[in-house]
This record gives structure tokens, sequence and C-alpha cells, in this order.
């Protein structure tokens, strides 16, 4: 029987899992939304990615399985968990050997990320609990517009200024947000201004981490094209497209961690 | 490994700060004196008639009146204290001994007198002023205010015997538990170690939160059970780290680097033994006030001194740590708000990686650790590359031994 790697990225938001083969092939992948059971997550995510391989039948036949994430120490049968930190270097480096920057927006954190010519860590930086410009932050904001995600991470291409925002608190935002929504100034440039706000703090932890030259955009807020131009603005550079969904790094970075273990003990 | 004897005991001391040990000296007739900061000579203050205890406040919850009289952007150590205080957890205090170290400290005590928080009638405060430079001119002065402002008020409100000889018994306590702790030390810098970072953690923390005549027993049976204690057969330490930074009393923060395999062979941190559970060693010639004040401000590693002498041998006592403990890396640690350690961080973080070439992490923390899943990611990642660098450099090694 052939052999099956896995990596389980259970984040606060959504969990993630990738399975690879011997050659380092995605053979299957599934993203959900996160429980609040990380065990049950985690099950949900691995039962849902092995049923499209015809090969597997249940989470044990898998090799060598990584979990990562915050819920990293809860996925079942697994024999390792691998921070995150760690899982996205991998990741990217898998997809796109030459980037070197990683700037992550998890559901719960920013993080900026140095990865090593071999894909592992340089330096890293991380924020702290407050939850300013991570994916929380953004869903209170699409909530406090009254519209899907998705339309809000678009709303500021459209916008011609920036209204700048001057909470960085998630809660504070969203107040400050409806005060000028009150006074009816432009929605996408009240959207534009949060934009800019919290691409100036992945300014900060890019520049913490000591990132330099190509660097990309990994998590689900990866897909926020508002925030990727927004990004680019304040970074001054053009952020490095992967030629796989940027939310799923975390996970291929576990698989592969999971693929190179597994091999070894051969 | 077996559990070490008496941990459970330690463990149970530093529930709260008016712990067994500290309710039996007190019931003992003798004066309890508090203080924060390694600028407080501990070992002056375990004299015929008092002890120290070196505060905490565990177990601590909500500090919104703390905040209310210090706000937000002063670091969690300080507001703890101060909200403890406010519980009445601190009513065991006689005296409370600080120095103008930082001034957030200053507050504490400052604000625990304005609003007569401690239920005491015996309470009495002082505060001096550390220098920030290490000249005969600062030693003397700092000396004069140990002197005027901590022994003769023992002397003469609470009736303890600050004569030479009686400073000099107390330093020789003080040197007994030390001896302990350097021989504990020592076992650090074996590859697979018999004690771990927690228990060294713990020990450390109750002979500062413990009146040192009665927790020295405890200790030196503790040492005795090491001297005898069998290692793990598997060594399961992915990496050895020296952690240097701000005040940590609760070894939670121990249990999460466990957690994550990562040993800590050096503690450089406030409440850390390095500095602090090293012997003075005292000539015949001197007072042994002028002595031992010298010997504090010689071994400070506070960041306060700002003199360029200072900030480099603190530099330079990081290398030597990674060097004789064998340790693969450096977490520099601060306290949310911590004025001087967050400056010491950003520096001393990038020197040390970039001209020392040792490989080092930064992280800030809250006072409360537990429940800290963001920290435990970092300083899991930083194993990981510290792991990934030693098995890149053992391929190396193996590859020029295949090719030679």
């Amino acid at each position: 029987m052939k052999k099956y790697f896995g990596g389980c990225d259970v984040g606060s938001t959504y969990a993630k899992c990738v399975i690879l083969d011997e050659e380092g092939k995605i053979v299957a992948h599934t993203t959900i939304r996160s429980k609040i059971n990380p065990t049950e997550t985690a099950t949900l995510s691995l039962e849902g990615t092995i049923a499209q391989v015809e090969d597997l039948k249940s989470i044990q036949d898998l090799t060598y399985l990584v979990g990562t994430g915050y819920g990293r120490n809860k996925v079942p049968f697994a024999d390792e968990n691998i921070s995150e930190i760690s899982c996205h270097a991998m990741g990217v480096h898998v997809a796109d050997p030459t980037i070197t920057g990683i700037i992550d927006i998890g559901g719960q954190d920013v993080k900026g990320i140095r990865i090593d010519e071999d894909g592992t860590v340089l330096n890293f930086a991380m924020n702290d609990k407050c939850a300013a410009g991570t994916g929380k932050f953004y869903e209170a904001m699409a909530r406090a517009f009254e519209m899907p995600l998705e339309e809000f991470s678009k709303l500021s291409l459209k916008a011609k200024n920036v209204i700048p925002i001057t909470a960085q608190c998630t809660v504070f935002a969203e107040s400050e947000v409806t005060s000028l929504v009150g006074e009816g100034k432009p929605m996408e440039e009240i959207a534009a201004g949060l934009q800019v706000s919290i691409a100036k703090r992945c300014f900060v932890m890019a520049k913490k981490a000591g990132t330099d030259g190509k660097i990309t955009l990994t998590g689900g807020c990866a897909k926020n094209d508002g925030l990727k131009k927004a990004i680019e603005q304040v970074l001054r550079i053009k952020i490095a497209e992967l030629p796989i969904d940027p939310q799923l790094m975390g996970a291929l970075g576990a698989a592969e961690y999971a693929r190179q273990k597994g091999l070894a003990q051969k | 490994m077996r559990d070490l004897k008496h941990i459970h005991f330690y463990e149970d001391l530093l529930e709260q700060a008016n712990n067994d040990l500290v309710k039996k000296a007190r019931d003992e007739g003798k004066t309890c004196v508090a203080y924060t900061c390694y600028y407080i000579p501990e070992a002056l203050l375990n004299l015929n008639n008092s002890f120290s205890v070196r505060l905490r406040a565990p177990h601590t919850g909500s500090l919104d009146i703390s905040q209310y009289y210090m706000t937000s952007f002063i670091c969690g150590y300080s507001r703890a204290l101060l909200e403890r205080a406010f519980e009445g957890g601190f009513n065991f205090v006689d005296c409370y001994f600080s120095s103008d170290t930082c001034q957030q400290m200053v507050r504490v005590v400052e604000n625990i007198h304005e609003l007569n928080l401690i239920d005491n009638p015996k309470f009495y405060y002082n505060i001096i002023d550390a220098p920030m430079k290490l000249t005969e001119h600062g030693n003397k002065f700092y000396t004069n205010q140990v002197k005027t402002r901590f022994l003769e008020p023992l002397r003469d409100k609470f009736g303890c015997d600050i004569s030479d000889e009686a400073l000099r018994k107390a330093v020789e306590m003080h040197n007994r538990m030390c001896a302990i702790f350097e021989e504990i030390s020592e076992l650090r810098k074996a590859e697979n170690p018999v004690i771990t970072p927690r228990e060294f953690h713990i020990l450390c923390l109750v002979s500062y939160a413990c009146p040192t005549y009665l927790i020295l027993p405890y200790l030196e049976e503790t040492l005795e059970d090491l001297r005898h204690r069998q290692k793990d057969e598997k060594n399961h330490w992915r990496a050895r780290v020296v952690v240097v930074g701000s005040e940590i009393d609760d070894y939670t923060f121990s249990e999460i680097m466990e957690a994550c395999h990562c040993y800590v062979v050096a503690d450089r941190y406030c409440y850390g033994s390095i500095p602090g559970r090293q012997q003075i060693k005292l000539n015949d010639n001197e007072p042994v006030l002028d002595q031992v004040c010298r010997a504090y401000l010689e071994t400070n590693q506070c960041p306060r001194f700002m003199a360029q002498e200072k900030v480099q041998g603190r530099r330079d006592l990081i290398k030597k740590l990674v060097e004789d403990y064998k340790a693969d890396g450096v977490i520099y640690e601060q306290a949310k708000f911590c004025d001087f350690w967050g400056y010491e961080r950003m520096l001393a973080g990038r020197v040390m990686a970039e001209e020392y070439n040792i490989p080092t992490t930064q992280i800030d923390r809250e006072y409360v650790v537990s429940g800290s899943g963001q920290l435990m990611t970092r300083i899991q990642a930083f194993v990981e590359s510290l792991e990934i660098k030693k098995i890149q450099a053992k391929r190396g090694n193996d590859e020029k031994e295949r090719n030679s």
C-alpha cells in the first residue's frame, strides 16, 4: 500500500488538513469552520480529508501525522505536534522555495516569519493576546458593516480616499466604525482606513522578524484583497502570489514535516 | 524521575505569599521584611529578629483596582502587588523596603502607604534612591541608604541587632542557602540533568518567598536527595536555553518551557538564581555592610544600570552562561511595560544574535502566564529552530568526518 502523510492545522476559526503522498504531491485537502472543541474539529477535518483518498480508511492509516495550530496538541492519533510558525515556513517553502518572508494573519494572531533556505524558521515575531489585525478582527468589522466577509474584504478597493481609523482594539475599532458610518462617511473609505491600520500592524511584524526579499501572505486573511493591496502600499513591496491556497500553508507544512519524518522512519 | 523530596510541600508554600513558614516565623515573634528587588540586600534582612519575604501575588485575577490607581501602562507585577494589597493579602508584612529601581515599584509602595492598605499597626516602609552607576561615590551613597533607611529602622523600631557580628551571621546563613543553589546549578550543566526547570524554579522561588532560617533545612534535604537521584533514561530535552529578563515569580513559565521540551539551564531573570544565589565572600578587614552592599551593586544585572561597562558586562555574562551551561540559545523575556527590560530586550536580543552569533528570541509577556497559548507557540517555534540547527550542525560534522 502507498504511504500517505497528514498535516492537520487546527486554527481558532478554521481547521485545515492536507494529505501528501510519498512524492510530496497534495492528494487531498479540506478546510472547515472550527468548532469549540479542537479535538472534534481535528477529527472532522481529518475524516473529511481521508474520505477523499481511496486507499485510506481511517486516520490510523496515515504513515505519519503532524498536528499544528492552536489546537495542535489535540489532534487525535498525531505522531507529533509542531508549531504553526515552523509549519507555515515549511508550507510556503514547499509551495515556492524562492519566498523568504511570510506575513501570516490567522484567526487570532499576526506573525512575521523569516524563512531559511531549507524551509526552517530563521526568525519570527508574533502579536500578543490582542486581537487587532487578526481574522477575528475582520469578522467583527464585517459584522459592523453588515456584509459578508468576502464582500467586506473587497470594499476598500473602490475607495478614492482613506479615512484613518485611530483605534487598534477590535472592540473600540468597531465602535469607531459605527460612529463613522453614522456620520455618513463613505463605507469604502472607512474600510480602506481599517485595511491600512492592519497593514501597518503587519509591517511591524514583518520588520521585527527581519523579513526581506520575496514576501507572501498566508492564513485566511491572505484572501483579503483589500488587505493585500494595503500591505503592498505600506510595505512598498509586491506580495508574492502562492500557487496553492494560502490558507492551507500551515497544514501543508505540517504534512511535509510528516512526510520527511515518516520517510526517515523506514 | 521520581518526585523530588519536599517538592509538593514547596508547591503548597507558593500558593500564597503568607505561607505556612511565614506564619510560623511571625508566630515566633519575628519581623517580616518584604521587598521586591535585587537592589534590596536580602542577605542583610534575615537578622536575629527578622526575616525576608520577596513579594509575589500568586493566583492573580482581575487588576481593575490597581489599574484605576496606576493606569494600565504599568507592569503587571506592580499592579498585581497593589491589587493583592487591596485584597488584604499582605497584612502579614511588618516592613516594606523598596528602591526607586523603577517608578512603578515606588508607586506600589506609595499607594500602599497612602491608601493605608496594610492592616498591621506596626507597618513601616522606606524607599532608597538606588545608584545607576557603579562608582565609589555611588557605592557609599547606596551603603548609607541601606544603613539609614533599612537597618537602623529595623534596630530602632523592631529591636533587631544590626551589629557587624549580627550582619556577618546573616550573611553566613545566606551563604549556606546559596551554597545549595550553587551545587544544584552545577547539576544543570549535565546533558540529561537530574533536576527539571520547573523543580529548580520552585526551589528558587521558595528560597525567596520563605524565611531563610526555616526553609534552609528543607532545601538541604532536597539537595541531598538530588545527589542520589537517578536521571531519566531517555533525554527528552530538545533544546537548552538561558532565560534572561524581568521578574518571573510563577513557575507556570517553567512548566510551559518543559511542555516544549526546552531545558532552562540558567535563569538570569528577576527572582531567578543569577544573581541572588551566589555566596558573598567576606573579608575581615572591612565592615560587613560595606562588603555586602558593594557585592550587591557589582553583581546587579538590572538594565537600570546604564553605564557602558555594565551594559557590556550584562552581555558578556549571558555569553558566559551560554558557554558554561552549554546552552543552544537565549530567550530574552520582558514583563509588559517593564521599561528597563523593554530596552534591554530589544537591543541585547539583537546584539546576542547578530554580534555574538547566539540564537536568540524575544518574548514579552503578561504577569500571569498561565493559559497563554501564544507564549507556548513562540517558545515551541524557537525550540524547533534550535533543534533543527543542532541536527544540521551534526549532519555537517558527520559529513566532514566522512570526507576526512
